[in-house]
């Protein structure tokens, strides 16, 4: 077997960030594309983020008058959407987009220019949904958008759910592109000896993902086709003439799948990190795939446990209430095998070790209140009340943000050569999970006294004091991420060269240079087991890396 | 591969290290930690207990005490899953915690080399199947609750009609009068009276947009939904006065659209029903 040449950073190609704006608008490169839909996810977190803090002042204290209640209905839709289609799902798909293709030792995805354009109709997207807010109002029925609410004859005034609509069908397709894209990559143009036994698990978690976003993309399209039917052609699909509830079932056939899109690829992420910090191969991998699967396939049986309280036969309620309880299982086995791939490790907590045990942590909380909500008596009262707004953030912050920002920290040095500050990192992640838990732990409470989500303000004296300690936990919050992009900004320009494997990780990324040259590789290495850049270190084919060039100025 | 219980794989053909010595370990180093570094999280069971008093400041783990039976039932229900739920959370978090103190890199010897074990398959097993046991019997629990209390009724000594719109409920009453409970910002609304200890059935509907109709004191939420009709019941113990509110968007007014429920003596009942009939007449 030859030995690999990973050559020092060739000088032929330009890795800074300032090219030339024509190369990032015309780039195939899957690297770009994946830089330039992390970047557009990020941006939707700052702007997500303020809705939030928005929203978070109004609640702080009973009867305020921060935003009048129409305004506060469009803020809660907008930070929503923003948060889900265009931050959490977007960024995912974005570090897949520059991960999967090196992980799997290919050159580039299967079809670049469709790559291409998913990308960019990103932008369009997330401009339609705001260019409501210049039409006399957005999306002011939450992000789910329930009917009638969204019919003509509520929304008549403005253009906004008509904006959203567009946005959501816009997302669906690009979604849908970039789902057939992953999965014939990842079939097609694996190296050599990359067996699918052999695939990393983020590589796993991204098949399962694209194919839970190729079946469940097109329903959401057609639900938001029959909404514009409705308000545009006059139909009786949703209104108060016809059945609203049909459109709760098509929108959480994608919804709730939607929720394990947006943490399959974090649970991937996971299992990269916590082998390399432990030191330990990867505990049950085959049960970790089987595990995946086993979520998609349920994920799609459970949509129905959001509509609890619509009214249906109790022996449909029951079976929506088995089938999302069975997810722990799968869940649950993850779960223990990720502890057990720690347990007689040797833990080094460097950050994304901290923010992978951080999710750990926070997401068993969010899996724990599950069980509650997916319990149908118990449900009905803890429905649409703060109680599953902190759930869902268990899950969505505490799950997905702290996947993300363990995915980050570790692929940072790779995408650009450069180490994340430790200092700062350390700050991010306290700050950050003790904002978070301040914020969300305690709102579990407020579901449970009786108050409701999405109400724009409240009279009750007693529910004054959680609203206020959640408030300030929040803008800690704030702080974090603030400080977050403080470190991304510095270390990207000053930060420490980080060289071609700074962790000693397991696979392939890292056996080229940091950030990897147009094409990839030099030379594809060789792959031998799931942890194929492990094999070479250990039968010494990996040669010393050159001295890393001295910073510039 | 499979049958072995233990799948190791060998580094660099030494013999996997670390693997005897754990075991042992782990025994004593149990009894030295676990109740000196994790007593913070015998708070979480203890403050479980303490909440169900009614904590004044509305932080509390626990809904408020139920005055109707289908509310009892709920109540039962979550301190019912709450046992599997409170043990399971504390069990992973201290076995994480146990992962951070015990086996971060600084703890260990220097030249301590991880074994490397790919897997176990009946310990895979094992946690597969605990997990689905647990949840079965959750769902089971669940469901027989579900059975009892949110079945259609027939039983009930009268019926009174709850419909929503944008923003406030109506009441009809079989007695032929109607009350209004038009929202507020202030929540001062008129209160929907009912007498106590009878089982009253609620048919909820929508005119315009969908709502919920929710007051945690008496049971859980029941969508009033345009086009056809969401049965709920309640059977109030006792006299007084319980708040509520529409739980589901439906528009601008969505926060001012309170409920006040009220419940009389049944003789404090039929002379406020004398009342309405005259005002209304």
């Amino acid at each position: 077997m030859a030995a690999v040449q990973v050559l020092p950073r060739p000088k032929a190609y330009d890795d800074t960030f300032w090219k030339p704006i024509t190369l990032w608008l015309t780039t195939t490169d899957h690297k770009l594309i994946g830089i330039m839909y992390m970047v557009t996810g990020l941006l939707s977190f700052v702007i997500g983020g303020i809705f939030a803090l928005v929203i978070r002042l109004q609640l702080s204290q009973p009867n305020m008058t921060v935003v009048d209640h129409e305004t506060y209905n469009q803020l809660i839709s907008a930070h929503g959407v923003t948060m889900i289609f265009f931050f959490v799902t977007i960024f995912l798909t974005g570090i897949a987009n520059y991960m999967v293709p090196i992980m799997i030792g290919a050159r580039d995805m299967a079809f670049p220019r469709v790559n291409l354009l998913g990308f960019w109709l990103v932008p369009v997207s997330i401009l339609l949904y705001y260019g409501g807010f210049f039409t006399g109002g957005a999306l002011d029925a939450g992000w789910t958008g329930y009917a009638p609410l969204t019919e003509k004859a509520y929304q008549g005034h403005s253009l906004g759910v008509d904006f959203w609509a567009l946005s959501i069908i816009v997302w669906a397709i690009s979604g849908i592109m970039a789902s057939t894209n992953f999965l014939t990559t990842i079939i097609a143009l694996r190296a050599p000896g990359m067996k699918l036994t052999r695939l990393p698990l983020f590589v796993w978690a991204q098949i399962s993902t694209s194919i839970l976003l190729l079946v469940v993309g097109a329903p959401l399209a057609a639900a938001m086709i029959l909404v514009e039917f409705d308000r545009q052609l006059g139909t009786q699909f949703f209104t108060t003439q016809g059945r609203p509830v049909l459109y709760q079932h098509l929108f959480w056939f994608f919804g709730h799948p939607e929720v394990y899109i947006m943490i399959l690829p974090g649970f991937g992420m996971i299992s990269e990190v916590i082998p390399v910090f432990a030191r330990k191969p990867i505990f049950g991998y085959i049960s970790m795939v089987a595990a995946l699967f086993g979520i998609v396939f349920l994920s799609m049986t459970v949509w129905a446990h959001h509509m609890f309280t619509v009214g249906m036969n109790t022996y449909v309620e029951g079976f929506f209430m088995l089938m999302t309880m069975l997810i722990a299982v799968p869940t649950g086995i993850k779960f223990f095998n990720w502890i057990a791939t720690a347990w007689w490790g040797s833990i080094e907590f460097t950050l994304p070790m901290k923010f992978a045990f951080g999710f750990l942590a926070t997401f068993l909380i969010g899996g724990i209140t599950g069980i509650y909500l997916a319990s149908v008596p118990v449900d009905t009262q803890l429905h649409q009340s703060y109680y599953v707004v902190a759930h869902l953030h268990y899950v969505l912050f505490g799950g997905s943000v702290f996947t993300i920002f363990a995915g980050l920290y570790y692929w940072f040095p790779k995408i650009t050569g450069r180490l994340l500050n430790r200092t700062l990192g350390e700050w991010n992640f306290w700050t950050l999970f003790i904002g978070f838990n301040g914020t969300f732990l305690i709102m579990h409470t407020l579901g449970l006294e009786g108050m409701p989500r999405r109400i724009a303000t409240y009279a009750n004296p007693a529910w004054a004091t959680t609203n206020m300690i959640i408030t300030v936990s929040s803008f800690l919050i704030a702080f974090s991420v603030l400080l977050f992009f403080i470190n991304v900004i510095r270390s990207w320009y000053g930060g420490e060269i980080a060289g071609n494997d700074p962790w000693r990780a397991n696979t392939l990324e890292w056996a080229t240079t940091s950030p990897p040259p147009p094409y990839n590789f030099e030379r594809v290495p060789p792959v031998r087991s799931f942890m194929p850049l492990r094999d070479l270190r250990e039968a010494g084919e990996v040669p010393a890396e050159p001295e890393p060039a001295p910073a510039p100025a | 591969m499979r049958p072995r219980s233990v799948r190791i794989l060998s580094i660099n053909g030494n013999q996997p290290q670390g693997i005897a010595s754990p075991g042992v370990d782990i025994l004593a180093a149990v009894k030295a930690w676990s109740l000196t570094r994790l007593w913070p999280l015998a708070i979480l069971p203890s403050a479980f207990l303490l909440g169900s008093c009614e904590a004044p400041g509305g932080i509390s783990p626990i809904f408020p005490t139920p005055v109707s039976p289908n509310g009892q039932g709920i109540f039962n229900t979550y301190i019912g899953i709450s046992i599997p739920a409170i043990i399971i959370f504390v069990g992973v978090e201290a076995a994480l915690l146990w992962v951070v103190i015990k086996y971060r890199r600084s703890r260990q010897p220097a030249d301590y080399v991880p074994p490397q074990i790919h897997g176990n398959t009946r310990l895979e097993w094992a946690w597969t199947a605990a997990p689905l046991i647990v949840v079965l019997a959750i769902a089971g629990y669940s469901f027989n609750e579900l059975q009892k209390d949110f079945q259609p009724i027939s039983n009930y000594d009268f019926e009174i009609v709850v419909s929503g719109h944008q923003f406030g409920w109506n009441y009809e009453y079989p007695q032929g009068f109607t009350i209004h409970q038009e929202g507020t910002l202030a929540g001062d609304v008129t209160p929907f009276v009912v007498p106590v200890n009878k089982l009253i059935r609620l048919r909820v509907q929508g005119t315009d947009v969908i709502h919920s109709w929710w007051v945690p004191a008496i049971s859980g939420k029941t969508d009033a939904v345009p086009g056809y009709d969401n049965f709920t019941w309640l059977k109030v113990d006792r006299v007084g006065t319980w708040r509520g509110e529409c739980a589901e968007l439906c528009g601008a007014g969505h926060s001012t659209m309170q409920i006040i429920v009220q419940s009389m003596s049944q003789y404090d009942y039929d002379v406020w029903v004398r009342k309405q009939q005259a005002a209304q007449k």
